[in-house]
């Protein structure tokens, strides 16, 4: 046992009170830093709460009321009566989950293809595929809605402007996609891949048998974040449809703003019953985010 | 039951050869075992039956045909992995069952084989189990019942048991002996671990850096090991290699080190006249297990000093250096030597071995 002489013990106890206050001085930091970020990040969209069931006029008055006096229904009435916004929210369902399935099927293909398989050029590819991770979608937003434009001739009008399949095909291509199932796919044990060759499966019953069930929560993970993505995409719908009620919710919403007068009730409820859906359904699969996130990590 | 033959087999990945022109044979029903350190090419060569690599060159013959380009599954050959290559998704019984839903076997039939194969695996109450609901063990036999269920020409094994724990090691081999005796498959097997190799092999096929030493049955490989590092590999502690020079002429020869010398028993060491009398010039090495070692009153056969004292229970390990090697010898537990004090070591001569200087013994059969 070590004997400490007084003097060594008040120096215990002094470093021993720096180091705690050090510790919630960091504590108190990290809070802070977090708090702020969660406002930042949250309260835009708890902010357009109160001014969907308030009216138009209650919205300016002086001084400003963040709370509404009484629960005004007017703007989603008026939004469901006198836009096209079930058709519109129609639009964006089969958009999101049409560019998900068919995105979905594209990358767990080609994640396996570049995971597993043995072809020629097959980093050149991987390597050209992530490049384009760096090009801006702006800068591609041209050539594709020109490109659509001519599978709208060449097609007779099945894929172009204003129809499912010209909203739907150019976003179903993703970089990231086939990125996230590549990496998933490489976490797999090889033994997996090599038992069921010699179980005499072909790459086909592999890729479906055993392959698809194990990559579940990465499916999962990049179905959501597929769908989101584009359940609030606004930049390539605005390009891609003319038509009222070929629009989407996005494009939707911002017709909503007039050219004079915006009726920012109607829109602060237009944006919120957009939202509710998406946040429910990550709600609903937040625990598959965590599983995936840590699935990598702790796979043998 | 087949016999598997490997012909001049060569393995390269690049500019690194781990496979370097090996022949090999497993007779029919035959429990072959390959024996090496860490990447001497041992996993490959199974690899490479199983059809999982590519040859560079040479031949894989399994029931006779040539099978280098024949797909893994057309090979009738079984593989149990190390890490058991379970997948994780499905319930044993599924498990077991992927390989005959593959060859589109008619469900009833599967069914059956699947419970055959369990029972004799002792798996039945575990079929709805998915593997992580399993011990190592249970995993293990899982694997096995997969391969079985094919009822494969030969088996290929990949270090079984290398995940299990001592005791359970222990069992799982004595089971594997158990269904290799009762279903005569041809096994060939992989393993680091000679204990494993001396107990379940009928043979030992011994590998170093992609080339084979030595292919004897483990009695042959322990007794007369055919160089210095078969004679190392083999037995724990390994035998002692000693430096000495050789001298004499016609059928008395004597093996000297700076600390005494050794009468040396040309007839029972298979070493002819001839043979020494040719090579004596070059710096050989003595060999002697631990138990053909016993300690003697200072003074006789060899002397050196004891270093260490190690009792084990069943035996007491003497090390005693001798010059600048040191030298272990196997005493009876009750014996013991005192640190430090001056030994004679007593050799006996019909169990020694000469090394010549390319490492290989000089013994002629």
């Amino acid at each position: 046992m070590t004997v400490l002489a007084d003097g060594d013990g008040q120096d215990l106890l002094a470093l021993e009170r720096r180091s705690s206050s050090l510790r919630s001085v960091k504590s108190a930091a990290s809070y802070a830093v977090l708090v702020l970020f969660t406002i930042i990040s949250v309260g835009p969209a708890l902010y357009i709460i109160s001014p969907a069931f308030r009216n138009s006029k209650s919205l300016f008055s002086y001084p400003p009321q963040w709370l509404p006096n009484e629960f005004y229904l007017g703007n989603f009435q008026f939004l469901l009566t006198e836009t096209n916004y079930v058709r519109w929210a129609m639009n964006t369902l089969i958009f999101a989950t049409g560019v998900t399935l068919i995105a979905l099927v594209i990358d767990t293909l080609a994640g396996y293809a570049f995971a597993r398989m043995q072809f020629p050029l097959k980093k050149t590819l991987f390597g050209l595929i992530l490049a384009t991770l760096m090009v801006p979608t702006a800068a591609v937003l041209a050539p594709t809605y020109l490109l659509v434009r001519f599978l709208d001739d060449v097609t007779f009008g099945l894929v172009g402007i204003d129809t499912y399949p010209g909203l739907i095909l150019p976003m179903t291509v993703s970089p990231l996609g086939v990125f996230m199932m590549r990496q998933f796919i490489e976490t797999l044990p090889p033994g997996l891949y090599e038992a069921a060759r010699i179980d005499g499966a072909s790459e086909w019953r592999i890729f479906t048998r055993i392959v698809l069930p194990l990559m579940k929560p990465a499916i999962v993970v990049l179905g959501i974040f597929v769908f989101m993505l584009q359940w609030a995409n606004l930049l390539w719908p605005l390009v891609a449809t003319t038509k009222d009620e070929t629009r989407v919710l996005t494009v939707g919403i911002s017709t909503l703003q007039g050219q004079f007068v915006t009726n920012w009730g109607v829109i602060a409820a237009a944006t919120l019953i957009t939202l509710l859906p998406i946040t429910i359904v990550f709600l609903f699969f937040q625990k598959w985010f965590v599983q995936a996130s840590v699935a990598g990590a702790l796979k043998q | 039951m087949a016999e598997v033959i490997i012909r001049q087999l060569t393995k390269s990945f690049g500019d690194n050869t781990v496979v370097k022109s090996v022949s090999l044979k497993a007779e029919n029903g035959e429990f072959l075992v390959l024996l090496g350190p860490s990447g001497c090419g041992k996993s490959t060569i199974l690899r490479l039956i199983a059809g999982l690599e590519d040859a560079t060159s040479g031949e894989i013959l399994i029931d006779g045909k040539i099978v280098n380009f024949v797909s893994p599954v057309n090979r009738n050959a079984a593989f149990v992995f190390q890490n058991y290559a379970l997948y994780p998704h499905m319930t044993v019984h599924k498990n077991i069952a992927f390989p005959l839903a593959t060859a589109g076997m008619p469900k009833p039939e599967i069914d059956a084989a699947v419970q055959e194969a369990a029972r004799i695996l002792e798996l039945s109450h575990l079929l709805e189990r998915l593997p992580s609901q399993l011990s190592g063990g249970q995993r293990q036999r899982v694997a096995l019942a997969r391969a079985i269920v094919r009822k494969p020409a030969v088996f290929l094994m990949d270090e079984p048991l290398s995940n299990l724990d001592a005791q359970l090691r222990q069992q799982t081999r004595l089971e594997l002996m158990d269904l290799h005796q009762r279903l005569g498959i041809t096994t060939i097997y992989v393993t680091h671990d000679q204990v494993e190799a001396m107990t379940m092999g009928q043979r030992i096929a011994i590998l170093k850096d992609g080339e084979l030493q030595q292919v004897a049955p483990p009695s042959e490989a322990y007794d007369q090991p055919a160089n210095t590092f078969v004679a190392r590999f083999m037995g724990a502690p390994p035998m002692n290699l000693i430096p000495v020079t050789v001298s004499g002429s016609g059928s008395a020869w004597t093996a000297a080190t700076q600390d005494g010398s050794v009468e040396l028993d040309l007839t029972s060491m298979g070493v002819t006249q001839a043979a020494i009398g040719a090579r004596k010039s070059e710096s050989m090495h003595f060999g002697v297990r631990p138990e053909h070692l016993s300690l003697a009153p200072s003074g006789t056969g060899l002397s050196g000093k004891v270093r260490f004292v190690e009792p084990t229970g069943s035996d007491t390990f003497v090390t005693v250096q001798l010059g600048e090697a040191n030298v272990v010898v196997r005493c009876a537990a009750h014996e013991t030597a005192k640190v430090g004090a001056s030994v004679g070591l007593a050799v006996n001569p019909a169990k020694a071995h000469l090394f010549g200087a390319d490492g290989w013994n000089l013994r002629t059969k």
